[in-house]
């Protein structure tokens, strides 16, 4: 499953999600079509309630479209079982939600770690590995911290260490700077830059222009539907 | 990923709410130990009725006359001594060690001013071992004085106090049994309280002969005391003496019998199963606070599950598959039911140390491999659902739940 054959990471076809049915039924997304390339750096940006969010959780497989096509890695994610989307989830895709989403009442480094226990891999290599990702982030010295004796900036970076530890396709940040300050948030971006720079495949969600900025793509999502933003300068 | 993990996250998770899986446990640990300490007090008081009954004399057993129902059309003949002669053939019987033909009478007995009311048993030496009677002071009577009806007796311990004194040694005295003058020979060992079928206590043991001679005339016996070669032979000796009587008495449905066959292993057998049906209903009851800590595990495997939704939702983000969820929360349940098992049984055992009246609990082996499998199955059985429900969560819905 590593698909270094092909070009588009992300490659999504009139996806489509409907919520309720009938006279209630909600269109969160209506056919939308998007690719991403490897190496890409894309924003997306919308205003609250705009279907970003339901994108991202369909590029996660966190949720099912109701409708198109999703292929990651060049595989069809529809095809997949519970158990195997568990997998895709854990060996492609790298997670960064605007709430940290740590595992409370354990430490920075056992949360680095969470992934690749469940991807099998040794107590040794493990801790290498996490040890490597926290060090990347900026937070050597602090793995037996707890989330609660961390500052939000740190949290969100131990939350970059634990998304990048499995080596993972794809970069999928949901608002990270949203709870966090203004030091934080150019900290977490100028993370974000590096990790471009050193060709991740970074899709990142966000209501707000400057953090949109720093990609090199920004999508619009309105009212369900997708388009391009003009490009910048 | 390894078991080893799975136990790891289950542990922490526990360790995470300490109280709350103590108190969990507690209702494993009270249904656990009421189960080991109710099957030990039904145990110890079996243990402790056969060992009265074996003071009873294991070997032991009565021939008694009895009314045939009325279908049998006839009122069936009585035990005599040619039906001891036979029993004492040891090629009819040859399992029985001895046969001791029983006359008795209930009647006063004096002695000078004082007179009580006993039950004056005459047989023969065979007697004493057959039916377990230990003199106490003096001798037994001998096959001489029975040959010779010699007027000789021995008193139970309480007949003795009632006519000479509470500890006091009548032998060479007189006492006179329906106004005919006997010696005292001796007196029989005190046997104590519910002994069984006769108190030998109360009893005045006299040569057969000397009964019939001056008391009850030589007629029918009031029983016949058979003592079988060993305790293994006793069920092989009850047979014998059934067929042999059956044939004398002209017995062909057993339900017809003139005399029926006592012994003590009947009367342990019967207690035993009243025993054991007492043993089980204790269990029974044990049990049921049992499944009650059971469905405890399932109420708080179910409030941890919703509360851990959100920690759910995000394992399942990092790609924990079904089963690696499943696993952690079914394990935590087995852990809070095995822990609190193995607590419970070392509780129950605790308990059972202390000593009630007479007779000690005593702990059954199998007891404690039941309870402790039991609390096992009660983990899986009462964590399934939990775990299920937390396995089968949407990660899009565990993640949103705040």
């Amino acid at each position: 499953m590593t698909g270094t054959g092909v070009t588009n990471v992300l490659d999504v076809r009139k996806l489509s999600k409907v919520y309720g049915a009938g006279d209630t039924a909600v269109h969160a997304l209506c056919d939308v079509d998007l690719t991403v390339r490897r190496g890409e750096y894309v924003a997306v940006i919308g205003h609250s309630g705009s279907g970003k969010s339901t994108l991202l959780n369909m590029l996660g497989c966190l949720d099912a479209p109701t409708s198109g096509r999703y292929l990651l890695e060049g595989l069809d994610v529809a095809d997949l079982d519970e158990r195997q989307q568990a997998v895709l989830r854990n060996r492609q895709i790298g997670f960064v939600f605007q709430a940290f989403n740590l595992i409370p009442r354990t430490t920075a480094l056992a949360n680095v770690e969470l992934p690749l226990v469940y991807a099998g891999v040794g107590r040794r290599r493990r801790r290498e590995r996490a040890m490597a990702a926290l060090a990347l982030v900026g937070l050597q010295g602090r793995e037996d911290h707890r989330p609660n004796e961390l500052s939000g900036g740190q949290q969100q970076r131990v939350a970059v260490a634990r998304a990048l530890v499995t080596s993972p396709a794809l970069l999928l940040a949901d608002e990270p700077t949203g709870n966090l300050d203004s030091q934080s948030t150019a900290d977490a971006l100028g993370l974000f830059d590096r990790l471009h720079a050193s060709g991740r495949t970074i899709v990142l969600i966000t209501h707000d222009d400057e953090v949109a900025e720093r990609a090199e793509r920004v999508v619009v999502v309105s009212d369900g539907r997708l388009s391009e933003a003009p490009a910048r300068r | 990923m390894s078991v080893v993990e799975i136990v790891r996250f289950a542990v922490r998770g526990l360790v995470a709410n300490r109280l709350r899986s103590l108190l969990t446990m507690l209702g494993i640990i009270i249904g656990i130990a009421a189960v080991i300490l109710l099957t030990a007090l039904g145990n110890g008081a079996s243990q402790y009725i056969q060992g009265q009954i074996a003071g009873l004399g294991a070997n032991s057993i009565t021939v008694l006359p009895r009314q045939p129902p009325e279908t049998a059309g006839t009122s069936g003949r009585p035990l005599t001594t040619g039906d001891v002669q036979a029993l004492a053939d040891p090629q009819g019987a040859p399992d029985v060690a001895s046969v001791s033909p029983v006359v008795q009478l209930s009647t006063s007995v004096d002695a000078g001013r004082s007179r009580t009311d006993a039950i004056v048993v005459g047989s023969t030496p065979s007697y004493f071992p057959g039916a377990n009677v230990q003199v106490g002071t003096g001798r037994a009577y001998t096959d001489v004085d029975v040959e010779a009806g010699r007027k000789v007796v021995l008193l139970g311990r309480t007949v003795a106090d009632d006519l000479f004194g509470v500890g006091s040694d009548p032998v060479g005295r007189d006492v006179l049994v329906r106004g005919v003058p006997f010696d005292v020979i001796g007196t029989l060992a005190p046997a104590g309280q519910g002994q069984g079928l006769a108190n030998p206590d109360e009893n005045v043991l006299a040569p057969i002969t000397a009964v019939q001679g001056s008391l009850t005339g030589f007629g029918d016996l009031s029983q016949i005391v058979v003592q079988a070669r060993s305790t293994e032979a006793q069920a092989a000796a009850e047979s014998e003496i059934n067929s042999i009587l059956d044939r004398r008495h002209g017995i062909e449905d057993s339900e017809n019998r003139d005399y029926q066959v006592l012994s003590a292993r009947q009367l342990a057998d019967v207690l035993d199963d009243t025993l054991g049906a007492f043993t089980l209903l204790l269990a029974a009851i044990a049990a049921i606070s049992l499944v009650v800590g059971g469905i405890g595990i399932t109420n708080i495997m179910l409030v941890s599950v919703t509360e851990r939704t959100r920690e759910i939702g995000i394992r399942k983000a990092l790609g924990a598959p079904p089963s690696a969820i499943l696993g952690q929360f079914l394990v935590e349940s087995i852990i809070l039911s095995v822990v609190g098992g193995v607590l419970g049984v070392a509780v129950g055992y605790a308990g059972t140390l202390v000593p009630l009246g007479d007779f000690r609990p005593v702990v059954l082996p199998s007891a404690v491999v039941a309870a402790v499998g039991v609390s096992a199955a009660i983990g899986i059985f009462f964590g399934a659902y939990p775990a299920r429900r937390a396995a089968r969560l949407r990660p899009i819905e565990a993640l949103r739940r705040e």
